[in-house]
């Protein structure tokens, strides 16, 4: 029997068998065609079957089987909705891991996240991915908008579209605000502590949503439950729902949109028929929306391991408000509206009138043209729109419009009370301990890192004399061995107050332990 | 169609250039988290000084070198080698320190070195006991008292400043010198005074300046102030126990010392 099983049978029986296989995995494309998909051939068989897989298979199915030409050009989308998209699948992953090693109680919260970066094996690592994809995802959701406004793509059949989008934009932002909670660390306290505080501000329910969502007049125990529950649970949820449904807007009832050119242009009759070719999903797409995803995450891996560390500051303490509070950059134009006004009018009306115009673009906007030069109010409109909201993010900055005493400036910006700051920079050795005096002490026989700073000190110090902030100014920096590895710091800025003529102090004790500067933030 | 196979290929490649990097961070992990970890307790260390300053200081010394009567040292040999023998403890240090610091101690372990048989003898730090501070704090100032373990042994030295106390001379004003007094001399542990310290065991000095010359006929507010200092027991606010503060700052403060300090409390208004 086995004379009869030649080795070509067995061999063609094999291949057969791996063929079946192949075609149960692929949905029903079989070796040769996988082949030749790899390859970059045409279909071999017919019907092709690289469509049969859009039937049998989920995934494929919810993909379009094919794209036309000019929907696909790089310059015409720059893949912004696609990046969108893997940035929010990353943050679920990581998100999920995370999940492990936190705990949501404010007297554990803080110490979670320090046992996850000390004691977990990528730890940090994971925690920073989950940081930089938030940031990614809320940057790329807001070009993904500017985009869509700029080519005109959200008119007509796709104003739906729109609508949904901006929802997504809101909950994208909700999403990385209220995981900006969660660390329970100063930056995050403090930022949250303003965000809620806009909320008290609205009128007539403004108290009710704010206990709603802090759980009590302040943010406590339930406020970080709360805030955790709406991170991994509901908005989450919310997101996976309302990018469904855009995301089968987009790729089964209207398509990407052609480029206006294409559409409205006056172009050659077979410029545009090669324009609205059909590129099948499989393989072409398909290779090259795989070939993002491997892009996206050899960048973010490189970034966090070499360049980008997720900040972590000291545990939060609602007794202590730090000087300078900092929303999260894409909140920093409401911070910075909130400067130039009424809380409830530039933190609540105002946002709220913007979000609705927002929604509103498709339908106020009836101009039919989608190219630029054909709607050049709106396309004016769109980037003065861009231009103030960056402005209005630069008014946001701590340093914008509020003035800090002269004194308590020059020492938050030597030493602050979060991250680094030229003082921390100093190696331990140089501390030399002695007492030194402005305008007395010869800088040159410091120790080197020491004389810098203190030179800069100086130099600050005489400015603020000169602006006439700080007359009759007398200003010492104190350093002390405290422990062994630790010293004490200690600038003390001593002056007559301009206008009583009482004589003023201000001096910050500063603790600074040899093993800091090796790791964490 | 060359495309495709070209994405494919750089793709593989990026893959593969972020394994490597992967694995290039796993290699160095267990790096990372010691020195992670050592940079969080120095940072630790740091902000228990700043706590210590604020709450501890007051009783216990500026440099936790205790006030006679009033707090014993947390510095010195004896507290890292024999304490724990002495009150019977079974953990670690760190373990005592966080207990004692979070419920505080109703009594005296040496009531005879103590006024008022060291009754009450600490009050309790942690908010679970009504105090001030959370166990992240209570945590951080454990930290720091261990860290003096190292001097108090004798296995490091730390240099001391010239002047004893950098700005007392600068300070002409007699107020200012008196507030150093105050502060240094341990009454801030015990007495409130609104922006400066906010003991309880002790009436709230506040308004001294005002309240000290309606409290006694005939006796000045100066005099009252001093008297009360040098002899607490002559005169007890009602509501107080009497044999509390410590009955030796006649000696412990020089004439000068006790004048400031008279002039700070009068400024109290």
């Amino acid at each position: 029997m086995i004379k009869n099983l030649s080795l070509q049978d067995l061999r063609s029986r094999a291949l057969e068998l791996l063929d079946q296989r192949v075609r149960i995995i692929t949905a029903g494309m079989g070796l040769k065609e996988l082949r030749a998909v790899m390859r970059g051939d045409p279909p071999t068989e017919k019907p092709n079957p690289r469509y049969r897989v859009h039937i049998t298979s989920f995934i494929f199915h919810i993909r379009p089987r094919y794209y036309q030409q000019a929907s696909t050009w790089f310059t015409h989308t720059f893949r912004l909705g696609y990046f969108t998209t893997l940035f929010f699948i990353i943050e679920i992953i990581t998100g999920l891991i995370l999940m492990i090693y936190y705990v949501p109680s404010p007297s554990e919260a803080y110490q979670s996240i320090l046992r996850l970066e000390g004691n977990v094996a990528f730890g940090s690592m994971l925690r920073d991915l989950h940081r930089l994809g938030a940031e990614a995802m809320v940057a790329f959701a807001a070009l993904h908008m500017l985009r869509t406004y700029l080519t005109g793509s959200y008119k007509k059949e796709r104003s739906f579209t729109w609508l949904t989008g901006v929802l997504l934009l809101l909950i994208t932002l909700f999403l990385s605000f209220s995981g900006y909670l969660l660390p329970w660390d100063q930056l995050a306290y403090w930022a949250v502590t303003i965000g809620t505080s806009m909320a008290e501000s609205a009128p007539l329910f403004g108290n009710e949503v704010n206990l709603l969502l802090r759980g009590a007049p302040d943010i406590g125990a339930g406020g970080l439950l709360r805030f955790y529950l709406l991170h991994v649970v509901l908005v989450p949820l919310l997101g996976i729902v309302v990018l469904s449904i855009h995301y089968y807007k987009v790729s089964r009832e209207h398509n990407i949109s052609l480029p206006a050119r294409i559409e409205e242009g006056d172009l050659p009759k077979d410029v545009k028929k090669e324009a609205t070719q059909r590129i099948d999903f499989i393989p072409d797409l398909l290779t090259h929306e795989v070939f993002l995803a491997c892009l996206t995450i050899f960048a973010m891996v490189v970034m966090v391991a070499f360049f980008y560390n997720a900040p972590l500051e000291h545990h939060a303490d609602p007794q202590k408000t730090p000087l300078d509070t900092k929303a999260p950059w894409y909140f920093l134009w409401i911070q910075g509206m909130l400067k130039l006004g009424d809380p409830t009018l530039m933190g609540v009306i105002l946002p709220t009138v913007i979000f609705a115009l927002l929604f509103a673009v498709p339908y106020i906007d009836r101009n039919p043209y989608r190219m630029m030069s054909k709607r050049p109010v709106a396309v004016t409109l769109g980037l003065l729109f861009v231009a103030a909201v960056l402005v209005l993010s630069y008014m946001g900055t701590p340093g914008y419009g509020i003035e800090t005493p002269a004194a308590i400036r020059i020492v938050q910006d030597l030493a602050p009370e979060e991250g680094v700051g030229a003082l921390r920079e100093i190696s331990f050795e140089q501390l030399e301990p002695g007492i030194y005096e402005v305008g007395k002490t010869d800088t040159t026989a410091l120790p080197p890192e020491l004389g810098l700073v203190f030179i800069e000190f100086e130099r600050r110090v005489n400015e603020a004399e000169e602006a006439g902030k700080l007359p009759g100014v007398q200003a010492v920096m104190i350093i002390e061995d405290w422990q062994a590895g630790l010293k004490k710091v200690t600038p003390r800025i001593i002056w007559s107050d301009p206008e009583s003529g009482d004589q003023k102090t201000f001096e910050k004790h500063i603790f600074l332990h040899r093993d800091r500067g090796l790791g964490g933030e | 169609m060359a495309r495709t196979q070209l994405e494919i290929f750089i793709g593989l490649l990026l893959v593969s250039i972020a394994v490597v990097v992967v694995i290039y961070v796993g290699f160095n992990e267990e790096n990372r988290m010691a020195e992670w970890t050592l940079a969080q307790e120095a940072g630790a260390i740091e902000v228990g000084a700043d706590l210590f300053e604020i709450n501890c200081s007051g009783c216990h010394g500026v440099k936790g070198e205790g006030i006679p009567g009033l707090a014993p040292p947390l510095s010195d040999q004896f507290f890292f080698t024999q304490r724990l023998q002495e009150v019977g403890w079974e953990g670690t240090l760190e373990d005592y320190i966080i207990a004692t610091v979070s419920t505080g101690r109703s009594v005296s372990t040496r009531p005879d070195q103590y006024v008022g048989g060291g009754k009450p003898a600490m009050p309790a730090w942690s908010q679970r006991f009504g105090g001030p501070l959370r166990d992240d704090q209570v945590h951080d100032l454990a930290a720091f008292v261990l860290n003096w373990e190292a001097t108090a042994l004798g296995k490091a030295e730390i240099s001391e400043l010239p002047a004893p106390t950098p700005g007392a001379e600068e300070a002409a004003d007699p107020v200012a010198r008196g507030q150093q007094v105050y502060v240094r001399g341990g009454c801030a542990g015990c007495h409130a005074i609104q922006g400066i310290s906010a003991g309880v065991v002790g009436p709230n000095l506040t308004q001294i300046g005002q309240v000290a010359a309606t409290r006694q006929d005939g006796v000045s507010a100066e005099d009252y102030i001093r008297e009360s200092v040098v002899n607490p027991g002559a005169y007890v606010v009602e509501g107080y126990q009497p044999n509390i503060m410590p009955q030796n700052y006649g000696e412990q403060f020089s004439n000068q010392e006790l004048d400031d300090l008279v002039a700070f409390l009068l400024a109290q208004e």
